[in-house]
């Protein structure tokens, strides 16, 4: 339904005509995020209005008395209010009545920070959206976690009811695990990706700015859940409880399928812009490693968030109109469910891994001073998560009893995806061969990450074995084994390219000393807090649970006091990224890293479409040490080289 | 392993001393170190125990992969440890290093290493998984993989059982609690998991509400109990001892609450205890529906009696309304 | 799109260059993107027919199509499914017109088959408030009810493609579609209506062949 505005036909790119008429009305007329918020009041009363409307004389309505359906309608059209109120439309529907778009998108529009608030198509400020955003969902799903192990201090005292408890653990686990897909291909993928294939603007700036403001509809729709008695199912879903349990459980799947949509489209955009948009030169084969780390995020986002969506869509449906997709008595399915989501869910945890992956290999050569070891056996690697992640779903299901026989099947897709993770290992080990290593906040989250996933990879192999699954999983071996992949692979490297990257993004260096520090308290309380939780998992404990064995009580505590230390360095990022951007301001506009990545051969922050001109790749990123070797791209080639290589690849075209 | 080939080729080729070889020499001390501890001191205390044959199946497998891990951890931890002393940037040294783009001898040798190394993990854990009839994991309906002498029909279920035979164990879940019914016993249904020793169990675990999933811990057993679908689980009791059932799969509010014990006794003290209990819960048991693989919540409303009678105040096989839990 | 060469690339101006270096990879992103998006369709809407294979193989309760169920009536079925695929063939031979040069031919062809899959669309969602049977009355039930909208959103969203290509139609001369238009912006305005209208034409066909696959598993094989 998003490619109907296409917008990538519609712009002339490199146009400069100045911004249509709205640009001029006073600014709490333009459209904006407080417009947004009223669009979405007026949207939700009406959608509620409907839903009562509609469904009161509802039998279910009558003996449950809660309408889900006035809550689903009114949260559908809560999204269109909002996004109508952010402008979203506008463009659509100047083009269904005939008139032509201003073609202000890049960099054209108000600047300043009113521009932050606004639906904007520039990619450099959609990227610094998802950061600001991102960090906030992050936080908020982190509070989340600290009240689960506050709660699990003692076995015996409460903080929480037990509601409550499992209410936060939902939250938690759907924040973390909806938002934080994006954590990566958000800022840095939507901010970088346009600028290290040297264009200057990426394939539907629309629908990726449409991307970004659906997700704090989706945050804002989750956390409502709170005050409709959240839900109690944690962030899987699992039918028939999902069904049975409070108005909470719409607010769930409504912002869960809401996001599915956000990342289908984030990939789609990131994936054509890859393949249509790259500089002349800039081959295949001399595409940075982050672009292939998060070119396979977006292929698995685009390909499996839509079911995603589909599943959730299916729930809703079952609890609006009472569809019977997954009650067994009426002839549906629970473990309908547990294959669509889980078909999302496991590519979906190598959609949290693989942006990882990319930042890694990108960090490590400009930080030993050395090519990356074994470019082509990375992007192989990548490619082959990418491939397998689709074909490994059903070890969720080991226990379930769907398909039993099909075990050995899925134990083997799953044994072989950490040959092509081991490739990562093997080119960071390879790139630290004589390197000379310069030991900065970013490389220092890189040996994290290696350190951590390891113990995270490794402990995957655990849980694939079949046999020995069935003790570990559902408790907390499983968690901690995939907070190991998730937290100690996903957000090291996303905090290591925060370091890396925003004297890039915002032209401003985060302090070094506060660096430090939040690096070693952060591996040391990440380490300290989930490395115990293999051992608690392996002595029984199951997951999701507010009470457990006397005997488990030492340890939780050493967690729940670790995890608090953890909780503090994530502060001291927070102020770190506040104090350095917002109070000291210390400007950073030149290569502070000394990379080759194209990205820092222009002024930061970049200028209005990145480029002056369009640069003409001429080598690999990763030229370190080699004597003579070209620089990295021309930024300013003579005229007539890009008509010469369009051209060329325009005959191509003809003759195909 | 792979460090082996590191050590020849790309240090002979530079002065200096044998990155290679040192890597390589530190990593066999401590990966062999490693794997005898965690073997022979750590690997009898590996969970889940030895108390059922899934049990103990698991903890072989627990420990194979340990054994085999172990180095692979090592190799990484020693080489990075190596890296970050050696090769650190000497102060003043802003020059690059040397411009390695890889090496395929390297690359080609740790892709097979790790490729033989997960393959024939996959094939011992697909023979750990079918040899021990499903090693503890719910395997369906209708299983492929079971001991002889299983009992797969509601009616064979139900014949009288005999010492030495495998035992039918019914695991009925329910918000927030688990119910035992032995069909080859007179069909009675206890809250109390008893089981004698030496003998195959046949769990068949259903659930007449949401998604449970019944785990004993101490037998290596975990099923998911769906509603309307029978999910069986094999396990041999081996010596005497208590069990620990947790819910693994969130079941609702009170989900953390859904635990209780079990034991496993010796054949006649089961045997006692199955005729007094059937005795004792005769006028229930009548009460109960008729046997069967699954139980469909409409049509067991009139249950809530029972369950009160057993001494549960849960869902009673309804759905609960979620406003107001009722407290196990 | 050949036409561009015979501008010449060599003679452009800078500016020119990297209009039209962006301007072909706008083309390339509309094929592109047209067909990833296809792909990603094809990843929703497998998601409801695994849904309807998956129930109807497990068949719980004997409860997929139980005895004694009345499906929706066979002949709106028909109809619905017939207004949209004879839609997508008319403007796919409305395609072959417009690019043979004939606007004119194609702008009826258009009309025609736009009001035909908005009258396909609605007819959808009549079909879905006489239903004779209860959502939740089958397995079949569900799946029907539940795909109904994902499929009516996909038509009418595709029809609002095709008006908005209808009313870029009018902006552009006619002559422009027979020969080489003088300026560049016209050319690339030209090319990229052009591009567009095959990417619609193409997606447009892949609706009705979701339609026509949902219509033989709703009301041949259930």
């Amino acid at each position: 339904m998003a490619i109907e505005t296409e917008p990538g036909t519609t712009q002339h790119p490199g146009g400069g005509q100045p911004a249509g008429g709205a640009a001029r009305r006073p600014w709490w007329m333009r459209p904006a995020i407080h417009t947004g918020l009223i669009g979405a009041v007026i949207g939700y009363a009406f959608g509620h209005w409907l839903g009562n409307l509609i469904a009161s004389g509802y039998q279910q309505v009558g003996t449950s008395d809660q309408n889900d359906t006035a809550i689903v309608l009114g949260y559908l059209f809560m999204v269109i209010g909002w996004l109508a109120g952010l402008g979203v439309f506008n463009d659509l529907f100047k083009q269904m009545a005939g008139r032509r778009l201003a073609e202000a998108e890049n960099g054209n529009g108000p600047g300043g920070l009113a521009q932050y608030f606004r639906f904007h198509l520039d990619h450099k400020v959609v990227g610094i959206q998802y950061l600001v955003g991102m960090i906030i969902y992050f936080c908020t799903a982190g509070l989340l976690a600290m009240g689960i192990r506050t709660e699990l201090l003692s076995p015996v005292h409460h903080v929480f009811s037990s509601a409550t408890y499992i209410e936060i653990v939902g939250e938690h686990g759907t924040m973390m695990m909806m938002l934080m897909t994006s954590v990566i291909l958000g800022p840095f993928g939507n901010y970088l990706i346009p600028i290290m294939i040297g264009s200057k603007r990426v394939a539907y700036p629309r629908l990726e700015a449409l991307s970004f403001w659906l997700t704090p509809a989706a945050f804002m729709i989750l956390l409502s859940a709170l005050l409709l008695g959240g839900f109690h199912m944690g962030w899987t879903g699992y039918p028939t409880l999902s069904i049975q349990d409070t108005s909470g459980a719409d607010a769930y799947a409504f912002a869960f399928g809401l996001m599915g949509i956000s990342m289908t489209l984030a990939g789609f955009n990131i994936l054509v812009t890859v393949i249509c948009y790259r500089a002349p030169g800039m081959r295949w084969s001399r595409l940075p490693m982050f672009v292939w780390g998060i070119l396979g995020t977006a292929v698995m986002m685009a390909l499996a968030a839509p079911v995603l969506s589909g599943g959730m869509y299916m729930l809703l449906t079952d609890r609006t109109v009472q569809t019977a997709f997954f009650t067994d008595q009426l002839g549906g399915s629970t473990y309908l469910w547990e294959d669509v989501f889980w078909f999302f869910g496991h590519p979906e945890v190598y959609i949290l891994a693989l942006p990882g992956f990319g930042i890694v290999c990108e960090l490590l050569p400009v930080f030993t001073r050395k090519p990356l070891f074994g470019y082509k056996v990375a992007a192989a690697g990548m490619i082959g998560v990418t491939l397998l992640s689709f074909f490994v779903w059903q070890h969720h299901l080991f226990d379930s009893g769907i398909n039993p026989d099909m075990r050995p099947l899925y134990m083997l897709t799953t044994e072989m995806i950490s040959i092509p993770t081991g490739f990562i290992f093997l080119v960071g080990m390879g790139t630290l061969w004589k390197a000379k290593i310069r030991f900065t906040v970013p490389m220092l989250f890189c040996f994290a990450f290696f350190f951590n996933f390891l113990i995270g990879g490794i402990s995957g192999v655990f849980n694939s074995d079949a046999p020995a699954d069935v003790t570990e999983h559902g408790s907390f071996f499983v968690m901690a084994h995939f907070h190991y992949t998730i937290m100690g692979g996903l957000i090291f490297a996303f905090m290591g390219g925060c370091y890396y990257w925003l004297p890039k993004m915002m032209g401003i260096k985060l302090n070094e000393k506060l660096g430090y520090w939040h690096f070693w308290l952060m591996f040391l309380g990440f380490n300290s807090t989930f490395m115990p939780l293999f051992a608690v998992g392996w002595l029984g404990q199951p997951r999701r649970v507010f009470e457990y064995a006397l005997r488990l009580q030492t340890l939780n505590d050493w967690v729940s006091i670790s995890s608090y230390v953890l909780g503090f360095s994530i502060l001291l990022f927070v102020i770190n990224f506040v104090w350095s951007t917002v109070v000291t301001r210390v400007r950073e506009t030149g290569n502070p890293w000394e990379s080759r990545g194209l990205e820092w051969q222009i002024p930061s922050p970049p200028p209005a479409y990145n480029f002056e001109h369009v640069p003409v790749v001429l080598s690999g990123p990763y030229e370190y040490g080699s004597e003579g070797s070209e620089p990295v791209a021309d930024l300013n080639p003579p005229v007539g080289v890009l008509a010469a290589a369009f051209s060329g690849s325009e005959t191509a075209r003809a003759e195909a | 392993m792979a460090a082996e080939t590191q050590a020849a080729t790309p240090a002979a080729k530079a002065g200096g001393p044998n990155h290679g070889l040192r890597i390589f020499l530190i990593w066999i001390v401590l990966a062999l170190a490693a794997d005898l501890v965690l073997w022979f001191v750590l690997g009898p205390h590996i969970p889940p125990g030895r108390l059922g044959s899934a049990a103990q199946g698991q903890q072989f497998d627990n420990n194979v992969m340990i054994a085999m891990s172990a180095p692979v951890l090592v190799l990484v931890l020693v080489y990075f440890t190596y890296a970050i002393v050696v090769w650190r940037r000497r102060p003043g040294d802003d020059a690059d290093g040397p411009p390695l783009h890889g090496h395929s001898r390297i690359q080609a040798l740790w892709i097979t290493v790790t490729s033989v190394m997960v393959l024939s993990l996959a094939a011992f854990g697909t023979y750990e998984l079918i040899v021990p009839y499903g090693a503890g994991g719910g395997e369906g309906p209708s299983p492929i993989w079971n001991p002889p002498g299983a009992e797969l029909t509601a009616a064979a279920q139900q014949r009288p059982w005999a010492p030495g035979h495998v035992l039918v164990v019914q695991v009925i879940g329910q918000q927030w609690r688990f119910t035992y019914r032995y069909p080859g016993l007179g069909g009675f249904e206890t809250t109390e998991l008893v089981l004698p020793v030496n003998t195959m169990i046949q769990f068949d675990v259903t659930s007449i509400d949401v998604i449970h999933s019944f785990w004993a811990y101490q037998l290596g057993v975990k099923a998911d109990a769906n509603p309307g679908v029978d999910n069986v689980a094999y396990t041999k009791t081996q010596h005497l001892g208590r069990v620990t059932v947790r819910c693994a799969e969130l079941c609702g509010l009170w989900h953390g609450a859904m635990f209780n014990y079990g034991k496993v006794v010796t054949v006649p003290q089961f045997q006692a205890w199955a005729s007094s209990t059937s005795v004792a819960l005769a006028d229930v048991t009548k009460l109960l529906p008729p046997y069967s693989t699954t139980y469909d919540p409409t049509e067991i409303a009139h249950l809530g009696p029972v369950l009160q009678k057993l001494g549960l105040t849960g869902a009673g096989g309804g759905y609960y309304p979620p406003q107001d839990p009722s407290q196990p | 799109m050949a036409e561009m060469t015979s501008a010449g690339p060599a003679g452009l101006s800078r500016r020119q260059e990297e209009e039209a270096f962006y301007h072909e990879a706008a083309l390339n992103a509309t094929w592109t993107g047209t067909r990833l998006m296809i792909g990603i369709l094809v990843s929703a809407i497998g998601c409801f027919i695994f849904a309807f294979f998956y129930l109807r193989s497990l068949n719980s309760h004997n409860d997929w199509y139980p005895a004694g169920f009345t499906g929706p009536k066979q002949w709106q079925g028909a109809v619905i499914m017939a207004l949209i695929v004879v839609s997508a063939l008319l403007q796919s031979a409305g395609l072959t017109q417009i690019k043979a040069g004939r606007r004119g031919a194609w702008l009826g062809a258009a009309t025609v088959a736009l009001v035909l899959g908005v009258v396909g669309g609605a007819l959808q969602i009549w079909q879905l408030t006489v239903l004779p049977f209860q959502p939740g009355a089958s397995g079949f039930a569900s799946v029907f009810v539940g795909t109904q909208p994902v499929i009516i959103a996909l038509v009418l969203g595709t029809m609002i493609w095709l008006e908005i290509l209808l009313v870029r139609a009018r902006g552009i001369p006619e002559i422009s579609f027979v020969e080489q238009p003088p300026t560049f912006a016209e050319a690339a305005d030209v090319q990229r209506f052009q591009a567009s209208l095959s990417a619609l034409t193409l997606f447009w066909n892949f609706v009705a062949l979701t339609e026509l696959v949902f219509w033989v598993l709703f009301y041949l094989i259930h």
